[in-house]
């Protein structure tokens, strides 16, 4: 005797069964009309592969399944399709759904069928095909698509597979039937499906009210392994979760199918339908369906074709529709009622309840719960309805969920068992939907949210952008200005242009030719040094020689290789010297150059031109040939000298424009009055020198050299100065009269310290010639002050103001 | 913000009324409610209280800095309570007595702090005195009524004791409604002031929907009789 | 032909509200009589008459809460509640005691707290401990000697006397309880000397333990029908009886265990005032939680406290516990690997 183990909970509803068992199966017939709906299995429906008028054989596929979890449909009999339409289903909404409609001729005409008489010879595959292709989903209520069931995922090794026998629901009886003709059927079906999956054991489930459906299989069974285990009459032992503990003793973890756990349920009636399909070809195109309630005259199990009316049905049983205040589709605890009968039998369709009020009075009205706990002992998945059912009244579902509201099969036993008639199972619905609503809002608003965060951050992202394209734009544009202002000054003064472009000439040469300048030195020491060595080695071949000693060949090769260097040495301080030379004389060395670094290269090349000169008057005295070869350099430097003047005459005034690309015309005015005070105050110094120590020549000398310097430098400057005036004033905008009235002003304001001044040194040449020094200041402040008129004037005039007695033609 | 006076008095007593409808000053409210006296005895201190401490924090309310303005407060009150405790202790010793420690716990009394944080500190003083008053006014009706309801339902008699507030002459006041009554103790104690005090709200409450529906309908008459007149034509 | 649009499931078993309340009431007869033989007719006067108010009372509640009031009377849980209270009383306990305490059972214990389902507390116990507490003397001092040693009034006597009239020497006829007398006695007296009182009779407590085995029958005919389950009963009498055998081993200092377990109202209250699952715990393990702390409880009052019998104290202290015993005694769903403790979430 098999170990079962029981389930929690369960009840015991009056069964009703032995109405619909007093008869053997009957068969339906063929009704005039055919409804197939196109989905009646879980998963894709099929798609209709026939055309409106087509005739159809009975067999033939008229629907086509789609992907892998879908099941074909076939014509269940002869006829012709005479439309593809909405139609109503057998469905708890009672919608509509997309059916075929044949209307059929009677004939009965079978198509091609492909029988196999030893599934052996099948491969697991083929068998798989075959299964698929006969349109088998599971008949015990779910239809699942049967090929996908008998194939589990990452092929688990399935340790037990199970046939639900167990009918546990109360009037209906069609597996019990089923098992009582066909037991042979349900076996042969068993050990189909066993070949495919190789279970370690085959079981059938029976309850132990259906006690010639044991004796038949039993029977059936005999030469194989398959055992029929007897089980107590209890509902709901024929749900799969419960039918897996009490044969197995397993649970099917929560979220998981059995097969996680390698056992797999299958109903009897679908093992029936797969042993017609490998075994005769046949595809599913009929069941047994129970017909029963006391609204029938004549309950019974009934082959109908799928597809038949429940109306055609229904009559055939004896239908009387004056005493029936119910249809239900199923069983009275799980099945649903139908709006009418002219609904089709499906492949799910077990059971038609045609239901007096007598026999299911309408339920009464809700009492309030006093929490006796009789839901809790009776629940087979071990809820607790009662918590389930506070929480759903109180619209707490996340409470409800907690407490584990998906794990209930909406079996009925709980309210089956409440004192106080409450609706529990219509609680648990309505909670398990509004969880599921407020599941699809929250994704929803999720996806909404992340629409906005991306949007803000795409938004964002798109300004700074903006933001940087519109800086690289301004900086662009500056440079553009620059670039522009520098040419445009450029085009102005061609020479300017010239030099400009010689600059960037001598630039690109000193930054190809890079060390030249720098090393100009370097290379004078080279050559220095190489003429020593050479002298040197001379000297000591010509000691070899005169010696005859054996060096005198290495000695004549050192002289040679000496010699070579010493060439060597002064290419390259030629070629140098020829670089910066030619850099000096484009003015490129110092390109935005102060005048101040030309003329300090002015003075460099005067002190070379100075030495050269010396040494060429010390070479004329003892070495003319000396003297002879110095004097080209003299007149190189002298050249030099002379274009470095030029150079900086031009500079200047290239300076003052090249310093005016961002123009200042006050920073040279700056310069300028710098280079006067510094004239005036070596000026002062001199005449200090002259007054004070006439006999000290060399300060004298120095003085008088420092105030003619600055009185050149002073010179350029103005110069300068005037030029970046002129050149500002056409660049310049148009000045206004107010900038006029201001230099009118200026100029007043200098005419009249002018006069001032110049009063004063009157004064003072009246009053104390003697105090010289006084004099000599105001004399230079009188100067100064006149200069100021000049500039005043001039800058006037530029501007476009008229003078009438301008100071400077006085 | 500014109510009327009349808004004020109505707040008090009625509308907002600190022990029905905002529901502070439970404790004392159910701990001496036993009798009539001991209700008026602590209703009359903490009116005083009340009176006293929303005229002191509205005359310092524009000086008191946000930050420390509930310490202040609270020292406010419990200077008047330590007078209200002084005068009692000076002129109704035996009362004072049997209010025990429920004195000096006036100042915990959260309707106190409440009116003076919610209104003494944001009106002037007039309109906060008055406000105090009709509070305090407000709670003692209301510890009178179920002082009331528990002395006659727990002891059968009315007024009991009433020399210790008012004087020698107040002795007579004492009514016996119930000879020979089995004192029913559960309304003496504290469960009995609960259940009392939510049969009062709930009295309070059914008047107030009483008002609202009256005042609905009188509304709805009124709309229905405002049509538009005909004013030509003939009406047949 | 009109179908009914109705959904799963069409069967409905045949337990009702009403049956099992009827079933209770059904129970209570075999210590009903027991008391009544013992202690006169008080008690059935009382019953009735809580009975009567009890319905009146819950009449007029629910009419107040504009609901069908025939609908909600029907469920007999007012007439349960009247009954249980009325067996609780003492005998010749006035008219008014019961009505106050019956109108505060059903008004505001239950009533005001949602009705039938929604209440926390027993109602009966909370009229009794009402009582108790307002008026010690009446519930104290009118338990009737029982019959076996003093002539008890009769039937129209009781009456007079309950509703406020007649001539009925109280005195005569009334008497402490077993533990009463226990509790105060063995102070003063040894445990022979106690045993020998009349009171104790020659068993355990005369009277009240025929009283006490009726109720036991009572109870076990409930949990043969499976109105109860066995859990509470079997938890709170064997937490006692095991309180008593160790704590009051000594019967020259505490009662003895047969007197806990059967005198005063101990069964009464293990079969039909603790099981009342409206506000008992609800799962299997809590229950005997439940039963336990009630066992211990009333071993503890009884012994320490200063009431005598303390089933009322025990029970409600315990409807306060009986959530929280809920949500720590979940039972494991199928499915998952272990139950589910507390009410936050898991993961």
């Amino acid at each position: 005797m098999r170990q079962i183990w029981d389930f929690h909970g369960g009840i015991h509803p009056p069964e009703n069964k032995h109405q619909s068992t007093r008869q053997a199966i009957k068969n339906a017939g063929i009704p005039q009309y055919l409804f197939l709906p196109l989905s009646q299995h879980i998963g894709q429906p099929a798609v209709p592969v026939v055309e409106i008028g087509q005739r159809v054989r009975k067999g033939e596929m008229v629907a086509e399944a789609i992907g892998p979890v879908s099941v074909p449909v076939h014509a269940p009999t002869s006829g012709t399709v005479i439309a593809i339409e909405d139609h109503q289903v057998p469905h708890p909404s009672g919608l509509t759904d997309s059916c075929i409609v044949i209307e059929t001729d009677g004939l009965d005409e079978w198509t091609e069928l492909t029988p196999c008489e030893d599934y052996e010879e099948l491969s697991s595959s083929d068998i798989l095909h075959r299964v698929r292709q006969a349109g088998i989903a599971g008949l015990g209520g779910a239809g699942f698509p049967t090929a996908i069931k008998l194939h589990p995922p990452r092929n688990d090794k399935v340790n037990a597979l199970i046939l639900n026998a167990a009918e546990c629901e109360p009037y209906i009886t069609a597996d019990d039937m089923l098992m009582r003709e066909r037991a042979s059927e349900v076996i042969g079906g068993l050990e189909i499906m066993a070949s495919i999956l190789q279970p370690e054991e085959c079981l059938i489930g029976i309850e132990d009210n259906k006690p010639e459906a044991i004796a038949a299989l039993r029977e059936a069974a005999r030469e194989t392994q398959i055992e029929v285990v007897v089980i107590p009459t209890k509902y709901p032992s024929g749900g799969e979760k419960q039918l897996i503990r009490i044969l197995t003793g397993l649970e099917v973890p929560q979220g998981h199918i059995p097969a996680d756990i390698g056992v797999m349920c299958q109903n009897v009636g679908t093992s029936a339908a797969v042993y017609r399909a490998i075994r005769y070809g046949e595809p599913l195109i009929s069941r047994i369906t129970t017909v029963t309630g006391d609204a029938v005259a004549h309950p019974g199990n009934f082959d109908t074709l799928i597809g038949t009316r429940m109306s055609h049905l229904l009559t055939q049983a004896g239908f009387n529709a004056d005493k029936a205040s119910r249809v239900l589709m199923g069983g009275p605890m799980m099945g649903f009622a139908l709006l009418s009968t002219d609904i089709p039998i499906v492949k799910t369709t077990n059971c038609l309840l045609a239901a007096t009020d007598l026999e299911f009075p309408q339920p009464q009205p809700e009492q309030p719960c006093i929490r006796c706990g009789m839901c809790a002992e009776a629940c087979p998945a071990e809820l607790l309805p009662q918590q389930l059912f506070w929480f759903a009244k109180a619209q707490e579902f996340e409470k409800a969920e907690m407490y584990n509201l998906f794990d209930c099969i909406e079996c009925g036993a709980c309210s089956y068992v409440c004192p106080s008639s409450i609706p529990l199972v219509q609680y648990y619905r309505y909670s398990k939907n509004q969880v599921r609503t407020t599941k699809l809002e929250q994704e929803k608003s999720d996806k909404a949210r992340e629409r906005f965060e991306f949007r803000q951050s795409r938004l964002q992202r798109e300004q700074e952008e903006k933001e940087a394209k519109r800086k690289a734009r301004a900086e662009a544009a500056a440079k553009a200005q620059a670039a522009r202002a520098a040419e445009a000054e450029a085009a102005v003064d061609p020479k300017k242009a010239a030099v400009a472009e010689a600059v960037k000439r001598a630039q690109a040469k000193r930054e190809q030719a890079s060390a030249p300048l720098a090393d100009l030195t370097e290379l004078e020491s080279n050559v220095q040094k190489a003429k020593d060595k050479l002298a040197k080695v001379e000297a000591s071949l010509q000691q070899a020689e005169a010696d005859q000693s054996d060096m005198t060949d290495k000695l004549r090769n050192a002289v040679a290789k000496n010699r070579d260097r010493l060439e060597f040495a002064e290419k390259a301080l030629a070629d140098a010297r020829k670089q910066s030379s030619d850099s000096d004389n484009t003015g490129t060395n110092t390109p935005p150059q102060d005048t101040e670094q030309l003329q300090r290269s002015i003075k460099r090349q005067e002190d070379k031109v100075a030495t050269l000169k010396n040494a060429i008057e010390e070479a004329l005295k003892s070495d003319p040939d000396r003297a002879a070869q110095l004097q080209p350099s003299l007149d190189k430097s002298l050249a030099k000298l002379a274009e470095l003047k030029s150079a900086l005459g031009t500079n200047s005034s290239d300076q003052s424009e090249n310093n005016t690309p961002a123009p200042d015309p006050e920073q040279l005015q700056v310069q300028v009055d710098k280079a006067r005070d510094k004239l005036l105050m070596m000026q002062g110094m001199l005449d200090e020198a002259r007054q004070e120590s006439p006999s000290d020549d060399a300060k004298v000398t120095k003085l008088t050299r420092a105030v003619e310097k600055n009185q050149e430098r002073l010179t350029a400057a103005e110069k300068a100065l005037t030029d970046a005036q002129q050149q500002a004033t056409p660049v310049a905008p148009k000045i206004s009269a107010e900038e006029l009235e201001t230099l009118r002003t200026n100029i007043d304001k200098a005419r009249d310290k002018l006069s001032m001044m110049q009063g004063m040194l009157d004064e003072a040449q009246t009053e104390s010639p003697e105090d010289e020094a006084k004099i000599a200041k105001l004399t230079r402040a009188v100067e100064k002050n006149l200069e100021r008129v000049n500039a005043a004037e001039t800058a006037y005039q530029e501007a476009g103001g008229e003078i009438r007695d301008p100071v400077s033609q006085s | 913000m500014a109510k009327s006076y009349l808004e004020i008095t109505q707040d008090g007593l009625w509308k907002n009324n600190p022990a029905l409808v905002q529901l502070l000053g439970l404790c004392p409210l159910l701990a001496v409610t036993g009798t009539v006296v001991n209700a008026i005895g602590l209703g009359l201190a903490t009116m005083l209280v009340l009176t006293g401490s929303n005229i002191a924090v509205s005359l310092i309310r524009n000086f008191v800095p946000e930050s420390v303005r509930l310490p202040a407060f609270v020292m406010i009150i419990a200077s008047f309570v330590t007078c209200a405790e002084l005068l009692m202790q000076a002129y109704t010793y035996e009362l004072y007595e049997i209010l025990g420690i429920f004195i000096p716990l006036i100042v915990t009394n959260c309707s106190i702090l409440g009116r003076a944080d919610a209104f003494a500190s944001k009106n002037p003083i007039l309109p906060s005195a008055l406000d105090g008053f009709m509070m305090g006014l407000g709670f003692t009706l209301v510890l009178m009524l179920l002082g009331g309801i528990r002395e006659l339902i727990g002891q059968g008699t009315l007024f009991t004791g009433m020399d210790l507030l008012f004087g020698e002459a107040a002795k007579s006041w004492q009514l016996t409604v119930f000879e020979d009554y089995p004192n029913f103790l559960f309304a003496v104690l504290p469960p009995g002031a609960f259940v009392g005090m939510g049969f009062i709200i709930a009295l309070k409450n059914i008047i107030d929907n009483r008002m609202k529906r009256s005042a609905e309908t009188k509304k709805e008459a009124v709309t229905t009789g405002s049509k538009r007149v005909r004013v030509t034509g003939t009406i047949s | 032909m009109a179908l009914l649009q109705i959904t799963s499931p069409h069967l409905r078993g045949k337990n009702r509200t009403a049956s099992v309340m009827q079933w209770v009431l059904l129970a209570t007869l075999p210590g009903f009589v027991a008391l009544t033989w013992f202690f006169g007719w008080g008690v059935l006067i009382n019953v009735v008459w809580a009975s009567l108010l009890a319905l009146v009372s819950e009449a007029a509640i629910v009419k107040l809460r504009k609901r069908p009031v025939m609908f909600y009377l029907g469920d007999y849980s007012a007439v349960v509640t009247a009954v249980l209270l009325g067996l609780a009383l003492p005998p010749f306990a006035p008219w008014w005691v019961t009505m106050v305490g019956i109108l505060f059972a059903i008004v505001i214990s239950k009533q005001l707290y949602g009705g039938l389902g929604s209440n926390p507390f027993n109602p009966a116990m909370v009229g009794y401990a009402l009582l108790l507490v307002s008026f010690p003397v009446e519930m104290t001092t009118h338990w009737a000697t029982p019959s076996s040693l003093t002539e008890l009034p009769d039937f129209l006597s009781t009456l007079q006397y309950i509703f406020g009239g007649g001539n009925l020497n109280i005195d005569g006829v009334t008497m402490a309880t077993p533990l009463d007398t226990y509790k105060h006695q063995i102070d003063v007296l040894t445990r022979e000397e106690v045993s020998q009182l009349p009171i104790f009779g020659q068993h355990v407590a005369l009277g009240w333990e025929w009283v006490n085995l009726g109720f036991l029958a009572g109870g076990l005919l409930l949990i043969w029908r499976k109105i109860i389950t066995w859990h509470i009963p079997l938890s709170m009498l064997a937490a006692l009886a095991v309180c008593s055998l160790v704590l009051g081993w000594d019967p020259d200092r505490y009662t003895p265990v047969s007197i806990h377990l059967l005198s005063g109202a101990t069964m009464l209250g293990a079969f039909f005032i603790a099981t009342d699952p409206v506000t008992a715990a609800t799962s299997r393990l809590g229950k005997l939680y439940y039963g336990a702390g009630i066992g211990i409880l009333i071993y503890i009052i009884r012994t320490w406290g200063s009431y005598p019998d303390a089933v009322a104290f025990s029970v409600l202290l315990m409807n306060f516990a009986a959530p929280f015993l809920d949500y720590y005694t979940k039972p494991r769903t199928y499915g998952h690997r272990k139950a589910h403790r507390g009410i936050k979430k898991s993961d």
